[in-house]
């Protein structure tokens, strides 16, 4: 039973890692909080939903699809959003609050397009269950724990080892230093906006499988969830939001299952609230009471 | 007269007067460069604070809106305290699932009668229709009937209290605290060298503004006599913060007058309502990259000053020579 929890838990929690992985990418190098990002989460779910449904096509195909959509919304979110308000100065709340706006534009459209009801995946993909021994673990919760390990390991990877990786932690680092070393920060900066966005919009299908639903309102709920595991694994920091991801999944699998169910939404952010008294720059956040600075 | 005094319009007026309230409050926080995304979390708990103050335990309204203004201002310190510690950054997410907490609460909770909502709240106008019935009003007054009066007086109380406000955001500009404000928004670890505690300001900044919105969801609920969850989500904030940045947030005006324009946008052009969260978006986005100061900012002020009183502002530049000399 504890061991079921867990595994549950771990699924859940790796797609919160995704999602909070996005946030944090853009945060680093941007020092930024991109809002959007729930909205860009939602539409990749829509996306590969089509795919699957209107389409045909298998998961994959549909995780592939999801993920350029999100690079392309990525793209356009940082060309109109982003840039315009890098060239001048301007107060550090106005990208939060122009990808506000864009996260509102998104999800109104959503709603226009989609209709506010859930749609669900067809019933292909939930069936089966694996049994080792007390454990039940179903070809969906695979898939969602191979992808999204898969995607965490693959973007270690690739940051740790990859010229595009270093420039990327480069810029993270300091923006001014890394364009004087010769880093192009703003290639760099797209690049980073398309890659999280992508990766949101994979979360956003994954998650739509999770929970055998799609509803434009996702955006939202999820988008705080990714928020709240950026703080709990402090700002920018990309192993706290692998590992605050996965604890948050954790907790809250637990509380459903030992405690009440209908306060699941809140276990978010109660965990932040109290994270923020005793351990404010994160669980993996420098020193500093900055932040992830 | 009758034309005008329908209730529809007097309506929107009480409208537009509550989230004149709501503007003033997300100002105060962006007047120490913070930005608040709690206002309808604290909105939500001035109104069932009140609501339910007044319908379960009988209190009487001239008790029950101000103790929902301190119930949101004691939350504010729950988040508040260990929020403005640190960046500005966590103080809008903090906030931001502060108010997704307070809509997940309010809809598990019996008392507030979860997604239903609370009905039959004790309006406003009602009890100052009684008064107004003792005081011999009762047939009305000089061909308005009762209850156009008592909804007059209702929008006179609002306006009081947005004038109230508006006063109190002028004077504050010239104090010490304003000034301090205005130094923690222009630089905030320049003002802490230069000996101002900002943690506190902030924290006081961030409390005026959770009691405004605690008093205006107050007035709010008893004057829609329904609340729900629904009322305050997460678009509410997100129409608040709109006020401010629409009308400008460097002025007590900007917020007033983004809050008139976006309560009777939505009234006047019926036909895109179906668009307007769209349309909320976009300005967001296009004020950010065009005027992110916001329509009303101090140079457009001081640009009106001096075209309408030439007099005056001689007499200012003399004033201020004098202070400085």
């Amino acid at each position: 039973m504890l061991l079921q929890q867990v595994v549950n838990g771990l699924t859940l929690g790796s797609t919160y890692a995704i999602i909070a992985l996005g946030y944090t990418l853009i945060f680093g190098v941007l020092n930024i909080v991109n809002m959007a990002h729930g909205e860009i989460f939602m539409i990749g779910a829509f996306v590969g939903l089509m795919l699957v449904t209107k389409l045909q096509t298998g998961i994959f195909t549909a995780l592939a699809g999801a993920m350029l959509t999100g690079a392309v919304l990525g793209y356009l979110l940082e060309r109109i959003a982003l840039r315009p308000l890098r060239r001048r100065e301007v107060s550090h709340l106005a990208p939060l609050i122009s990808t506000i706006g864009v996260s509102i534009f998104l999800e109104s459209l959503a709603l226009k397009i989609f209709g506010p009801q859930a749609q669900s995946f067809p019933p292909v993909f939930s069936g089966q269950l694996f049994e080792l021994g007390t454990l039940k673990i179903s070809i969906i919760q695979i898939v969602i724990l191979a992808v999204s390990f898969g995607l965490m390991i693959a973007l270690r990877f690739w940051l740790a080892k990859t010229k595009m990786g270093k420039s990327i932690r480069a810029t993270a680092e300091n923006l001014e230093t890394a364009g004087l070393l010769g880093v192009n920060t703003s290639q760099v900066i797209i690049v980073t906006v398309m890659l999280a966005s992508g990766l949101g919009s994979v979360a956003g299908v994954l998650v739509g499988l999770a929970f055998n639903a799609v509803e434009p309102t996702m955006g939202i709920t999820m988008g705080f969830k990714g928020l709240a595991v950026l703080i709990l694994g402090g700002l920018g920091n990309i192993t706290g939001a692998m590992v605050g991801g996965l604890l948050l999944g954790i907790a809250e699998v637990f509380s459903v299952a030992y405690g009440e169910s209908s306060y699941r939404e809140a276990v978010a952010f109660g965990l932040i609230i109290i994270l923020l008294f005793i351990r404010p720059q994160g669980l993996f956040g420098s020193g500093s009471a900055q932040g992830g600075r | 007269m009758d034309q005008w005094l329908n209730p529809y319009y007097l309506q929107i007026v009480m409208f537009m007067l509550i989230n004149a309230m709501l503007g003033i409050s997300i100002y105060f926080t962006l007047a120490t460069g913070q930005l608040s995304l709690g206002n309808a979390g604290f909105m939500s708990v001035g109104a069932y604070t009140s609501a339910l103050l007044s319908l379960k335990a009988g209190l009487p309204l001239y008790l029950s809106i101000p103790a929902g203004g301190v119930a949101a201002c004691v939350l504010a310190a729950v988040i508040g305290i260990p929020a403005t510690r640190l960046q500005g950054i966590y103080l809008a997410i903090a906030t931001l699932g502060f108010g997704e907490v307070v809509r997940v609460i309010i809809l598990n909770m019996k008392v507030t009668n979860g997604a239903l909502g609370l009905s039959g709240i004790p309006a406003l106008s009602v009890q100052i229709g009684k008064q107004l019935n003792s005081l011999g009003l009762g047939s009305g007054l000089g061909g308005i009937t009762v209850q156009q009066l008592s909804n007059l007086s209702v929008i006179g109380l609002l306006a009081l209290v947005v004038i109230f406000l508006v006063f109190f955001a002028l004077r504050l500009r010239h104090s010490r605290l304003g000034r301090a404000f205005a130094a923690i928004k222009d630089d905030e670890h320049a003002a802490e060298v230069t000996g101002v505690d900002t943690v506190r300001y902030k924290l006081l900044a961030f409390f005026m503004s959770a009691f405004v919105a605690g008093i205006a969801g107050a007035l709010a609920a008893h004057i829609t006599f329904y609340i729900g969850p629904k009322d305050f989500s997460y678009h509410r904030a997100v129409e608040i913060l709109l006020f401010a940045v629409l009308g400008g947030g460097n002025v007590i005006w900007g917020p007033l007058l983004g809050a008139g324009i976006l309560t009777l946008l939505p009234e006047l052009l019926r036909t895109v309502a179906d668009y307007r969260e769209m349309i909320y978006g976009g300005i967001l986005v296009i004020m950010m990259i065009f005027r992110p100061q916001g329509l009303i900012s101090e140079e457009t002020l001081r640009l009106w000053r001096s075209k309408l009183f030439p007099a005056a502002k001689t007499e200012q530049e003399a004033v201020a020579r004098r202070s400085a000399g």
